[in-house]
């Protein structure tokens, strides 16, 4: 069976690179344009890896991390995931830090445009950390 | 006075409570001492004196004052309890019945020691003076007409046989409560004394009290004043944080809709590149290298350009946590141990296996680190970079050093500014690396600078900062 990703971010453009680059890999992709819709997603088909970009429409990447810990989606939580963000912008990070309790690894938070080649890597990386 | 509320005091009394109180028991401990001084008059006015007059209604009338007094004494000590409100026009009526009380006594006690012949009638002139100095002068000129109308009568009722006179016997002819003349002079005496103290006493006490309701409304409105001014500079302080806010509001939202199409053209460009679409030819890679190349400066551009205010309007606070420059500087000279050995240069790292943290933001040090790292890496043809870290208990200190093309010596000030770029460099850049590394280091309250040639190997630059320790 193959691996499920699913990306949530509000550009397009991103959507069809990611895409691209992880179906050329083998990886099974759900896409959604915002929180809400990612949100929906997840309950419909569990992905083994979510991305995610942090500014978006109707609900952000942090809403998305924070419901997420809610004790309802409890059997949700082992999912890993991977920040994208188009600002190099140390604040937001140390408020994500903050606000969920834990640190993140250098995999897990990546700042756009990402190379395909180092897309791949974090991505195999934190599947295996799974 | 130090205290911000002046109107307050320590019993919690208003000013004008505290005074009017306070004017009670100065009159309560005069009077004590009046009634020694009585006693004392009368004994040695009877024993060395032989003057000749009964003196036991002189000690009656001192035992009435002595009681009258202590009853006075307590009540003014219970004041404190009063309510706020209740205590000036009580205090005011036990001082309108005590100066009646007084002056009767006074009388009382001048008829019994001989009337007109007493000259300690004009001790009448010391407690106008003491009314004068405590109480307001309408009162005073009241209680001065009130003691001369007290003593007419007693003379009066003396004179004309209504009251029996007492004569001093030994110091004062029998009949001179008779002799008119003698009288008049006395009278006109103590009126002309008594209503020139009262002018007196009242202009000087008057004047300070105005002075003092002066000194106190002058205060108050400086209170109001300065409360009014540090409310404006609140509000001002509101409004400018308020500024700040939507400011870097606006720049977040700047830096993220600048960013994204770029980040989106140069995904598009990288998958084309790394060969996702299919075969491309060796110009078109060209070309497309070259276009991925500018679209990188640009983001680098929009993220420095957008990083100086940020760091200006003090964004780092937020960002700072325990740092490690040692691991910091490991981790960023790990990155670029394959551009040196591409380069065919020594990339020498001298730090300790410890150091102690700092507070700071990590990826605003790396970014420096990252920068100084940079420059040296591009402008060293052949040779060295060594980063060398230290510390002493004030400051840790990082050095970059390379065996480069160095700095003019006239460019050396200059090298800081925003968009500087040397006049001796082909390699590309912003010119707004080291401009940054400043801003972030003097936001850690650090100092950076450079020296070129580098002291220890006379080659090339060093580039130093500093950032002061946790303590």
């Amino acid at each position: 069976m193959s691996v499920k990703v699913l990306i949530i971010d509000d550009d397009p453009d991103i959507l069809i690179a990611l895409t691209l680059i992880l179906e050329s890999q083998g990886y099974q992709v759900m896409t959604a344009r915002d929180g809400l819709e990612g949100l929906g997603r997840v309950k419909m088909d569990v992905p083994d890896l979510m991305i995610l970009d942090l500014m978006m429409p109707r609900m952000d990447g942090f809403a998305v991390c924070k419901e997420l810990q809610k004790p309802e989606w409890t059997k949700y939580h082992h999912i890993p995931k991977l920040i994208l963000t188009s600002v190099r912008e140390e604040a937001s990070r140390r408020r994500y830090e903050l606000e969920m309790g834990v640190t993140l690894g250098v995999d897990s938070y990546m700042e756009k445009p990402v190379h395909p080649d180092v897309l791949l890597e974090n991505v195999g990386r934190l599947l295996k950390s799974k | 006075m130090n205290n911000k509320f002046p109107e307050v005091k320590p019993d919690g009394f208003t000013p004008e409570e505290a005074a009017v109180t306070m004017r009670v028991r100065v009159f309560v401990n005069m009077r004590w001492f009046a009634i020694l001084a009585i006693i004392f008059a009368a004994v040695i006015a009877s024993t060395v004196f032989h003057i000749g007059f009964s003196p036991l209604p002189v000690y009656i009338i001192c035992i009435f004052l002595a009681i009258y007094n202590a009853v006075l004494w307590r009540l003014t000590r219970n004041l404190t309890s009063e309510q706020t409100g209740f205590v000036v026009p009580r205090v005011k009526h036990y001082l309108y019945t005590n100066v009646f009380i007084d002056l009767t006594m006074l009388i009382v006690l001048i008829h019994y020691t001989g009337g007109i012949e007493n000259p300690f009638i004009f001790l009448l002139i010391l407690y106008v003076i003491l009314a004068g100095i405590g109480l307001s002068h309408k009162t005073t000129y009241f209680i001065a007409t009130g003691a001369f109308l007290m003593v007419g009568v007693m003379v009066t009722l003396e004179y004309t046989g209504l009251i029996s006179h007492i004569n001093l016997e030994g110091f004062m002819p029998p009949d001179q409560y008779k002799q008119a003349s003698y009288i008049v002079a006395i009278l006109v005496a103590l009126a002309v004394l008594l209503y020139s103290s009262t002018y007196l006493t009242t202009a000087v006490s008057g004047e300070l009290r105005k002075r003092q309701r002066q000194v106190v409304a002058l205060s108050q409105q400086l209170l109001v004043e300065k409360e009014t001014e540090l409310d404006v500079s609140a509000k001002e302080i509101d409004k400018l944080e308020e500024e700040k806010k939507r400011f870097l509001s606006f720049l977040g939202m700047a830096a993220h809709d600048l960013k994204a199409p770029l980040a989106a053209i140069q995904g598009f460009l990288w998958l084309i590149l790394t060969g996702y679409t299919g075969k491309i030819s060796d110009k078109q890679r060209d070309m497309l290298d070259r276009s991925s190349r500018r679209i990188n400066d640009l983001v680098n551009l929009i993220s420095d350009l957008l990083d100086i205010p940020r760091i200006e309007a003090g964004q780092l606070v937020q960002e700072m946590k325990d740092v490690s420059l040692n691991e910091l500087i490991k981790r960023c000279a790990d990155d670029f141990s394959t551009v040196a050995k591409e380069k065919g240069l020594d990339l020498n790292v001298e730090v300790p296996e410890t150091m102690a943290k700092i507070k700071g933001s990590d990826i605003r040090l790396r970014q420096v680190v990252t920068n100084l790292l940079s420059n040296a890496l591009n402008y060293t043809l052949w040779g060295s970079v060594t980063i060398r870290a230290t510390e002493t208990e004030l400051e840790q200190r990082v050095e970059v050093m390379d065996t480069g093309i160095g700095i003019p010596p006239q460019e050396l000030p200059k090298l800081f500014y925003d968009f500087f770029r040397g006049s001796n460099v082909s390699v590309k850049g912003t010119g707004l690396g080291l401009a940054i590394s400043k801003r972030i280091i003097e936001a850690h309250g650090g100092k950076i600078w450079a020296e070129s040639p580098c002291p220890e190997t006379n080659k090339g630059s060093k580039f130093i900062f500093t950032i002061p320790g946790k303590s």
